[in-house]
Parts: structure tokens; sequence; C-alpha cells
């Protein structure tokens, strides 16, 4: 309890009643809670202290803004817009084709109670991570998407969370479900205008059902300053597919977890990270895919650009449990470091209970290859031009994963 | 063209170069032979600018320009071109687009506009004729999968799309087999004209059946301990270093 009452972070939320029970178990089981150290295992290298120390503003009603294709990547997709953490009617679409849901979770409540009741919150780690729990207990309205059986939504969703005034902090909630053999692609872009010192705190879940599949694309360009944690909860049933590519443009203090537990047979889950700092920027992929059934596959690809004083953390969890047989897991984490005072703290770790698996991860952590560099200076290609050659091809491994071409090119260019 | 005098190279502590002289005009071709670890390879990096060698001595003159105070895409932009004996891979960068911003950043140097789109397409398409690589390898990461002919064979085209004034071709013939030697050469031939000239660095007689020398040059512990006609390179075939290297000692 100390730890809260001496917090500036949760002294700044309250809380909003939206008619889940979930929110108030959240809340007690907060106050029993410590903020992560530098001797917590899993923050060991991202630091939280100057977060929490910050005072922070929450909003309860949704901000006007203008929407500019600097901030959101403009996708031919249905858009959802948060303003500070609040849902804008005015922003977003609402023409949803009929068989889909895609609302807040007090108007979705009217007619998916039931539904609601058996996904919301089910699989988010709220006793293990404390922002997770931080998010259940103070989130505003949250998003609530269900894709029913069988429905293949041919357009994106896009889910664009913008911070529009200083030194405020969001609490964001997503909940999708797609249900057996459905398809769907959600984006979730998380961006600023104008405003510095702000901490979103984005929790989403998602059950990808029976042959169902699922991919997930986040694009983070917050500008300098800003914070932001976002964790994806992911599970997976049989023969089904998942993918989230996680693309981090700019940010001073970003940490991404993703977790799939792969909870049926014959699936394939996929995960793509690019990261390009500079400055002292600060990000931290955790990710953890736990296999707990046989005959599925997952693939890993972390790629990283490392500049300046910034600095960078990658851990990649494997689990195979003892059940979990003929799994093929691939994992590697590759970055270039072009600055003596940048760091990167990689960290592969496999946890393998089955005796019949193919698993293989590398980490890479170094700087170009002067090797190529002279080739091509010897083509007539000067340093610097030979560098952003290599960057971009580096980093074109991972973006060709992103299926949209117009998110592509609109990454590529905020890359620069 | 090229006057190469008194040069002398070291990597680290050991000295590789020890006083070589060379001059190279326009129109010629000349061959440099030697055994094993004679400097053959130091040379030609030395002259198309790898920092892991440092010069302690000598002169490089090219076209009125000292050359070593030159960096690589400056030597690349004024006409020198070094065929690797290892072409390197580079993952992700495709082919035509490097060639494309090699061949722009060498424009933007002599302040002209960047290549049409057309002029560069008709370009790729009768420079790879030359060489005959296929549509596949253009497009292809540069010499990422490609085989050691492949490889060659690329090295020759980029050749061609850079149309240089010196070409330095290092161990070019290593790795090949008679058919893409026989391709090669006659890239590298009909690129010859009365005002380029190439240094060709081998082991073998072999190539200069394919490409005719107008100067052979036996490089030896760093420098040139002889230079003959032509049939200078058959008499090596046939006698080997021995003859020379014994009456060196």
């Amino acid at each position: 309890m100390a730890v809260l009452k001496e917090n500036n972070l949760l002294n700044s939320l309250s809380q909003m009643g939206v008619g889940l029970g979930a929110k108030n178990q959240a809340f007690e089981l907060l106050k029993g809670m410590e903020f992560p150290t530098r001797k917590t295992e899993d923050w060991r290298y991202t630091s939280v202290k100057k977060i929490l120390k910050k005072k922070y503003v929450q909003f309860n009603e949704a901000e006007q803004v203008d929407l500019s294709n600097e901030i959101a990547p403009p996708l031919d997709a249905y858009n959802i817009v948060l303003v500070n953490g609040v849902y804008s009617k005015e922003l977003s679409d609402i023409n949803f084709p009929d068989e889909i849901v895609v609302d807040t979770f007090p108007n979705a409540l009217e007619e998916h109670v039931s539904l609601i009741h058996s996904t919301f919150n089910v699989i988010a780690k709220n006793n293990e991570e404390i922002f997770t729990a931080l998010n259940t207990s103070y989130f505003n309205e949250g998003i609530f998407i269900h894709i029913p059986k069988k429905v293949k939504l041919n357009k994106s969703i896009h889910v664009i969370h913008v911070n529009t005034k200083s030194n405020v902090v969001s609490n964001v909630r997503l909940l999708v479900v797609a249900d057996s053999f459905s398809e769907v692609s959600v984006i979730q872009s998380f961006a600023s205008k104008n405003a510095v010192e702000c901490l979103t705190n984005s929790v989403t879940e998602v059950f990808v059902k029976e042959n169902a599949k699922v991919v997930l694309d986040k694009v983070q360009s917050e500008e300098s300053n800003n914070n932001l944690i976002c964790t994806v909860q992911v599970n997976q049933k049989a023969n089904s597919t998942f993918k989230i590519n996680t693309a981090t443009v700019s940010g001073d203090f970003v940490r991404n977890g993703v977790n799939i537990d792969v909870d049926g047979e014959n699936c394939i889950s996929e995960m793509n990270g690019l990261y390009m700092q500079k400055g002292v920027q600060h990000v931290d992929n955790h990710t953890k895919v736990s296999h707990l059934k046989p005959n599925c596959t997952s693939f890993e690809l972390y790629k990283g650009v490392l500049r300046d004083k910034s600095t960078g953390v990658f851990n990649g969890k494997v689990i195979v449990e003892v059940d979990a047989q003929k799994i093929e897991a691939y994992q590697q984490n590759r970055n270039i470091i072009l600055s003596r005072e940048a760091t990167m703290n990689a960290k592969p770790e496999l946890e393998i209970f089955a005796d019949d698996v193919k698993c293989s991860h590398g980490t890479t952590t170094g700087q170009f290859d002067e090797e190529a560099i002279f080739y091509l200076q010897t083509r007539g290609i000067g340093k610097e031009s030979a560098q952003a050659l290599l960057v971009e091809a580096f980093a074109d491994e991972v973006l060709d994963k992103v299926d949209s071409e117009e998110l592509r090119i609109w990454i590529k260019e905020k890359l620069g | 063209m090229l006057k190469v005098k008194n040069l002398h190279a070291s990597v680290g502590d050991k000295e590789i170069l020890k006083g070589l002289d060379l001059e190279v005009k326009a129109g010629e071709i000349h061959a440099i032979m030697g055994p094993n670890g004679s400097g053959k390879s130091t040379l030609s990096a030395v002259l198309a600018g790898r920092d892991e060698y440092e010069v302690t001595a000598g002169e490089v003159d090219y076209l009125g320009k000292e050359l070593l105070e030159l960096n690589p895409e400056e030597r690349s932009w004024e006409g020198i071109f070094l065929a690797f004996q290892y072409p390197v891979e580079i993952p992700g960068v495709s082919n035509v687009n490097f060639l494309k911003t090699a061949i722009n950043e060498r424009r933007k140097y002599f302040e002209q506009d960047p290549i049409a789109a057309k002029d560069f397409l008709k370009m790729v398409k009768e420079k790879s004729a030359l060489v005959e690589l296929n549509d596949k390898l253009k497009n292809r990461s540069v010499n990422v999968g490609f085989s050691g002919g492949e490889k060659k064979r690329n090295e020759v085209f980029q050749m061609a799309m850079l149309e240089p004034k010196l070409s330095i071709l290092d161990e070019t013939d290593s790795g090949l087999d008679i058919d893409a030697l026989r391709i090669v050469a006659h890239g590298v031939n009909t690129l010859k004209s009365k005002d380029n000239a190439a240094i060709v660095i081998t082991h073998y007689q072999r190539l200069l059946d394919y490409i005719i020398p107008d100067f052979v040059h036996v490089l030896y512990e760093g420098r040139i301990i002889k230079t003959g006609g032509k049939e200078l390179a058959l008499e090596l075939e046939e006698k080997g270093y021995d003859w020379l290297t014994k009456a060196e000692a």
C-alpha cells in the first residue's frame, strides 16, 4: 500500500464504472501489488521509475482532433478512434457490416453480455502484470470486437489511439473475439499530437478460435517524451493462425509484451517486430509463446537499428509443454548498433519439456557488415548512402511481413 | 592513366607491398601474375581504397590526381572499378536498385540529373545480355544465392553498367568453369576500348587465353620482378615461378 500512495501515476487515476465486475477485482488485486524495479527479472533493463513519478491527467470525454496522415496511417479500413484514451463517436466509423460487433463495452454489454463475460479479462494476467491490473481497473470504455463464425472481414479494423494533451494518462482496452473459421485484420496505431509526457497503457486480448485467422499490426509512432506500454494477450485454438507485427517508429519509452497461448493443435503463430531508435529512446520487446498442444509452428523475427544513446531490450521466451510434441519454433533477433553509446540487451529463452521438437533461436547484435559497405563504395555509393541502403534492406525483411502495402509504405516513410 | 611509384603497403605490422612500380596507359591490358601471398590482392585492395591497408610509402597518380587521397566512392566516380575475387552478398538490396543508386550517385557527383527510368532499363537490358545474366538474377538481392560463375558474371555486368576507365579484375577466373570463363572474358573484351584500361590479376595463364594482355608482370614478395609480353604468361605456365623467384633470392 505504501508504494501506491507515493505513486503519482496512481493518484492521477479515477475509476470508470462500465458494468464489469472484473474491474473491481483488479482494483482489489492492485492494492496488494508492487511496481517492478530493476530487480524484477522481467524489468531488469527497463526502469519505470520515471513513469511513476510523473503527474498525469485522466480524460473522460473525447476531444476533437484533426487526424492528418501524419498521425495515423491513412488506411482503407474501419476506423475506431480513441482520443486521450476516450472513444470518440464523432471520429469513429459506426457503419459496420451487420454480422460483426465493434463497440464500447458499455454499449456492447446490452446485447452481448454472456459473450463478453466469457471472454473479457479471462486471459489477461492481472495477477502477474501490474500494468495489466492497472489497465483493467482504470480503462475507460474499452472496445469490443466480435467476428462471428465464418465471417471474413475484407477490410481491416483500425483502432487509432491518439493523445492530444500533455501529461495525459490513458488506459486503453481492446478485446477481439474471432469465432471459428472467421478472419480479421486489426491495426492498432499509437500516436500523439502536440502532446508530451503522456502515458498510454494498452491491454489487448485476442481470442482466435478454431480455424480462425487474426492479424494484428501495431504501429507505434509516439512523439518523443511519451511513454507507451502495450500488452497483448492471445489465446489460439486448433487450426488457427495468429500473426502480430509490431513496428516501433518513435517514442522515448516503449514496452511491448506479447503473450500467446497456443491452446490447440495445428496452429501457426507469428511474431514480428521492427524498432528503429534514436536519441535516448528505449524500446523493450518481451514476447512469450507457450505451446500447450502438439503439432504447431511458431515463427518470430525481431529486428532493430539503434542509433545515438538509444537502448533496446529483446526477451523472447518459447515454452514447449511436455505434451506438445512435434512443435517447430523458430526465433530470431537481429540488431544493428550504429553508435558507441547505444545499448542492446537481447535474451532468448527456451523452456522445452517435450522431446520431439524442432526449435531454433539466434540473436546477433553488431555493426554494419564492413565488407558490404566497402563493396557498395567501390560501386560509387557513398558511405552514408551505403549505410542507408543496408538499413533499409535490414528493415525490409520485417516490413515485408506486413500484409497491407499502404501500411508498409507509411511505416517506411515514418522511418525516413 | 595510372602511375604507381615505389608503393609500400601493410596490413597491421606486416608489410606486403615493398616498392611496387607500375604504369598503365589507356588502351592497354596488364596482367599481374604471381604465386600465392605475393601481394596481388593487396594491390587491388589498395587501388580500390580499402582502409585496412595502410600505405606507408610511394604514390599513385591516376589521370593527374593523387589516387590515395580519394575515398573508395570517389575513385569509383572517377572511373576505377574493382571486380572482386569474392563478390559480397548483400541480402535485401536488389541488384538493379543497387546499380541505379550507384549510377545516380555518380551522376550527382558530376552534377547531372538522375538517370531516366527508361534509359536505365534499356542499359540494364543491353549490358546484362553481354554476360548472359538472366532477368531473375538482375532483380534478386546482390549476389545472394548466385553460383560462383553467376557472381563473376554479375561483376562484369556491373562493370559494363558503370563504364569504368580503369578496371581491376581480381582473380576473376577463380572458381569459374570454362563456359563462364568464356562469357566473362567476352564481356571484358567487348568493353575494351582505346580510352580505357584493365589490370587483370590472375594465378593462371588460362584466363589470358581469352583476355589477351599487352603486358604481363610477375609480382613476388611485394615487387614486380619481371615484365614481358603475353608470351611471358606461357613461359610461366610451362616453367612455374621458381626460375624467377630463385633468381630473385
